[in-house]
């Protein structure tokens, strides 16, 4: 039914790119909502506010550029047309960062609220407030880095 | 860190505080209790009228802000405080009583602006309900005459003549009544109705119990008057209000009196809060303070030069504060480290190692040549152009240093704004050339050679917890608490040692891998050994064991670098993409200016999101992986008693 993979790869890239930007967007929504709460009372704390609330916003950036790696791999903007099952394997690499991408961007959006609480307490709080944030961080990255070392070495695997 | 106590006569207090405070060369050591023979001298109301005074010149900058902005550009932040000349301190002074009079207008002039507002809004409310009385030509609150009784007042219901008249005979069928309906709609109906006086009660009755209530503004005035009063009064108060306001607008360049005066209340507050801490006879005073010990000196000139007293340095203890000082390529981190904690008096100052690992992951990740040179230039035009303050400036500094690392990384990940300089040359001569081709030495490119990268980012990693570890072999080693500098810190740094040369054999030959096993195998035996010291009987081999599950953190910890290598990449592609995007139009008039347009967007949205990025996750692996491993924190900085201003800053004598 397939004679290439090409749609398999583009399936991949568009989830990871949605699905890690589905879970930075609602992170980064719930978190732009808890500052702006601080802002209206202090606008002075803008600065430490905009750190906390773009905090869980790096997932969807992951996201997208492993959808771009693929892209630039399979024939849509550079490379080779892949194998069906070279296809497959973009896929399934690209499960890793859509979905670890999507829970740690919701799960640190969590945490940027809560952070945002915590600095607009008392200032002294923001950098330990940023620590604990990026914890969370750590599961996005490494989903990436899975995604990533995949999508960069299936053009050299013959399958 | 030294104590020092300063013994002085009491006629020299103003001239040697004020020294002290310029000089800001100690900080005041409060003490609970007054050493015998001395007592505290209350000052409390002195400066309760100086900080009154502060937050009146608060009040009255924001009530300016209210009503005339203050112009401010988008860089004036960068500002430093305005240069005085010590001289000026006198004029300040003396015009302060003037500047303060201005500040109470203000604050008055904005207080009756409130008050009308108020009323404003008082007035429309009568004005509304007089609206449904406006045919009226009685007053509302007309009297009964000798034979009539007059009800005037509201029903909550829609009337008509008809349908009340009925109402109210249905209530009472024996009561005599004229009415006259006002107004009537929705749920209201506004009505004027006689009886007889002798039937007054009766009527009271009915009406009641249709839900009549009197209506809220009495006044003896027709409707018509009181509105007419009413809205002269608004016009009244809009007048004023303009006239306030022009007031107001008019003051708004004393702005600079009052932030100059403000400082000057500011500091005076400082010094009263000083005095009242002060031991005191009626002829001598003690002060009680901290001081760096390279400043002894200094202090001990100065307060001989200005006043007759005695000076006195012992040892501090161990509740002194901690003064860090660093060389001009550490000082901007110090920022840094205070974020997270200041150096208790056990730790070392970490500065300089933070300092440098921040500059050199910070460029890693953010690895752009371009961008790096850009923040170097930038930040290097503001600082000549705006002259910061310290702190700003510092910040400035870190992010300069930063740039420059930036700036190397770039160079060795091949990125300069992305793959810029190829994407336009292919773009205007329609060539299909790399960055690693046009340039003459060998790169490194992070979406090709992504894990080696990632390898190298570990390798980064195991250094920087190593020397996290060597800090903490040190400071037990200077503690002379050999246990834990060999035991726990020692055993675990040459296991982490063994397991590199294990990856290196893994590698490479056979050989190596056997002595890294071997290393790392003699290391876990060590840590079985010796983790359980502490405990008795069995608890030994169980703690001994257990210590070794610590092995899986420093795996966590190690991984956690392999950020270095993702931020790295999203700059990087970040860029290539806005770069790819900005030649998608095509070699026209149209597809050039939307590439000038898309790449200058394009790459200031990168350098922010990926700046803050770095910057973040630079800070993280510092606190996080690093500190984690030998600094305890939690000791006070130093903050010498000094002219703590807000918007002016008096030039040093030199």
């Amino acid at each position: 039914m397939f004679s290439n993979g090409i749609f398999f790869a583009i399936v991949g890239a568009s989830i990871a790119t949605a699905l890690a930007g589905f879970g930075s967007a609602k992170g980064v929504g719930g978190a732009a909502q808890a500052s702006m709460g601080v802002l209206s009372e202090d606008s002075s704390k803008f600065g430490k506010m905009l750190v906390l609330t773009l905090l869980p916003g790096t997932q969807g950036l992951y996201g997208f550029i492993v959808g771009f790696l693929i892209l630039v791999n399979c024939g849509v903007l550079g490379g080779s047309i892949p194998t069906v099952m070279q296809g497959l394997a973009y896929l399934g690499a690209s499960l890793a960062i859509g979905i670890g991408g999507m829970v740690s961007g919701f799960a640190q959006g969590k945490a940027s609220v809560s952070g945002i609480a915590m600095s607009a307490k008392d200032d002294r709080n923001f950098s330990k407030a940023m620590v604990s944030v990026t914890l969370v961080e750590i599961y996005a990255l490494l989903a990436f880095i899975v995604s990533l070392l995949v999508v960069i070495s299936v053009p050299a695997i013959k399958i | 860190m030294k104590t020092v106590r300063i013994v002085a006569l009491r006629e020299d207090r103003k001239r040697l505080l004020e020294h002290l405070q310029d000089s800001a060369l100690i900080q005041i050591r409060k003490r609970d209790k007054s050493a015998e023979g001395f007592s505290k001298v209350d000052m409390t109301s002195q400066m309760q009228l100086f900080e009154r005074n502060v937050t009146l010149t608060e009040q009255s900058l924001k009530i300016l802000d209210d009503y005339s902005r203050e112009k401010k550009g988008l860089l004036d932040s960068f500002k430093g405080r305005r240069e005085i000349d010590p001289d000026e301190i006198g004029v300040i002074a003396s015009n302060a009583a003037e500047v303060m009079t201005v500040c109470n207008k203000i604050v008055s002039l904005s207080k009756k602006l409130s008050d009308n507002a108020a009323e404003t809004v008082r007035i429309k409310t009568s004005l509304a309900q007089l609206e449904a009385w406006k045919n009226l030509d009685i007053p509302i609150n007309t009297q009964d005459t000798k034979s009539t009784a007059i009800f005037i007042g509201s029903f909550p219901e829609a009337y008509t003549d008809e349908s009340l008249s009925a109402r109210i005979a249905e209530e009472n069928p024996k009561l005599e009544f004229e009415l006259e309906i006002e107004y009537s709609e929705n749920k209201m109906t506004c009505a004027v109705i006689f009886t007889p006086i002798s039937q007054k009660t009766m009527a009271e009755d009915a009406l009641r119990s249709l839900g009549f209530s009197r209506p809220m503004t009495p006044t003896s005035h027709t409707p018509k008057v009181k509105s007419e009063r009413l809205n002269k009064r608004l016009e009244e108060i809009d007048r004023q209000n303009r006239e306030y306001i022009e007031t107001i607008i008019k003051l708004a360049d004393r702005r600079e009196d009052i932030k100059v005066t403000q400082d000057y209340f500011r500091i005076r507050a400082d010094k009263y809060n000083v005095i009242n801490e002060l031991d005191q006879t009626r002829h001598v005073f003690v002060i009680y303070g901290f001081i760096p010990e390279e400043d002894s000196e200094k202090l001990k000139n100065l307060c001989e030069r200005v006043a007759t007293c005695y000076v006195e340095f012992s040892d501090a203890d161990d509740d002194a504060p901690v003064k860090l000082k660093n060389n001009r390529f550490a000082k901007p981190a110090q920022n840094i480290l205070t974020m997270y904690a200041a150096p208790s008096r056990a730790d070392i100052d970490p500065t300089p190692l933070l300092a440098f690992f921040f500059y050199f992951f910070f460029g890693m990740m953010f690895s752009d040549a371009g961008y790096g040179l850009l923040m170097v230039i930038a930040i290097g035009i503001v600082l000549k152009l705006f002259k910061p303050d310290d702190q700003m400036r510092n910040n400035l500094k870190l992010f300069q240093y930063c740039g420059i690392s930036t700036f190397f990384w770039g160079l060795v990940f091949g990125s300069i704004f992305g793959d810029a300089p190829v994407a336009l040359y292919n773009y205007f001569t329609g060539a299909k050339l790399t960055m690693a081709e046009i340039l003459p030495w060998p790169t490194i490119d992070p979406q090709k050679d992504a894990l080696m990268l990632m390898i190298i980012s570990i390798a980064f990693g195991l250094v920087h917890i190593l020397v996290g570890m060597g800090c903490k072999f040190y400071i037990c080693f200077k503690q002379k608490d050999y246990k834990a500098a060999f035991f726990d810190t020692g055993l675990w740094m040459m296991m982490l040692l063994g397991f590199a040369v294990l990856g290196v054999g893994m590698a490479t030959s056979q050989i190596i891998l056997y002595i890294g096993a071997g290393i790392a195998i003699a290391c876990a035996v060590g840590l079985v050994l010796t983790q359980g010291r502490d405990k008795k009987g069995f608890g030994k081999v169980i703690g001994g064991l257990a210590s070794l599950y610590d092995v899986t953190s420093y795996i966590s910890d190690l991984l956690s670098y392999s950020r270095l290598l993702a931020l790295g990449l999203t700059t990087g592609v970040m860029a290539q993409v806005f770069n790819m995007l900005s030649t998608m139009f095509g070699r026209s008039v149209v597809g050039f200016i939307f590439m000038v347009l898309i790449m200058v967007v394009g790459h200031a949205i990168n350098i922010g999101l990926n700046a803050l990025g770095s910057y973040v996750h630079t800070m993280r692996l510092q606190y996080v992986e690093m500190f984690s491993k030998f600094y305890e924190g939690g000791g006070k900085e130093f903050e010498p008693f000094s002219l703590k201003s807000k918007y002016i800053k008096i030039q040093e004598d030199k």
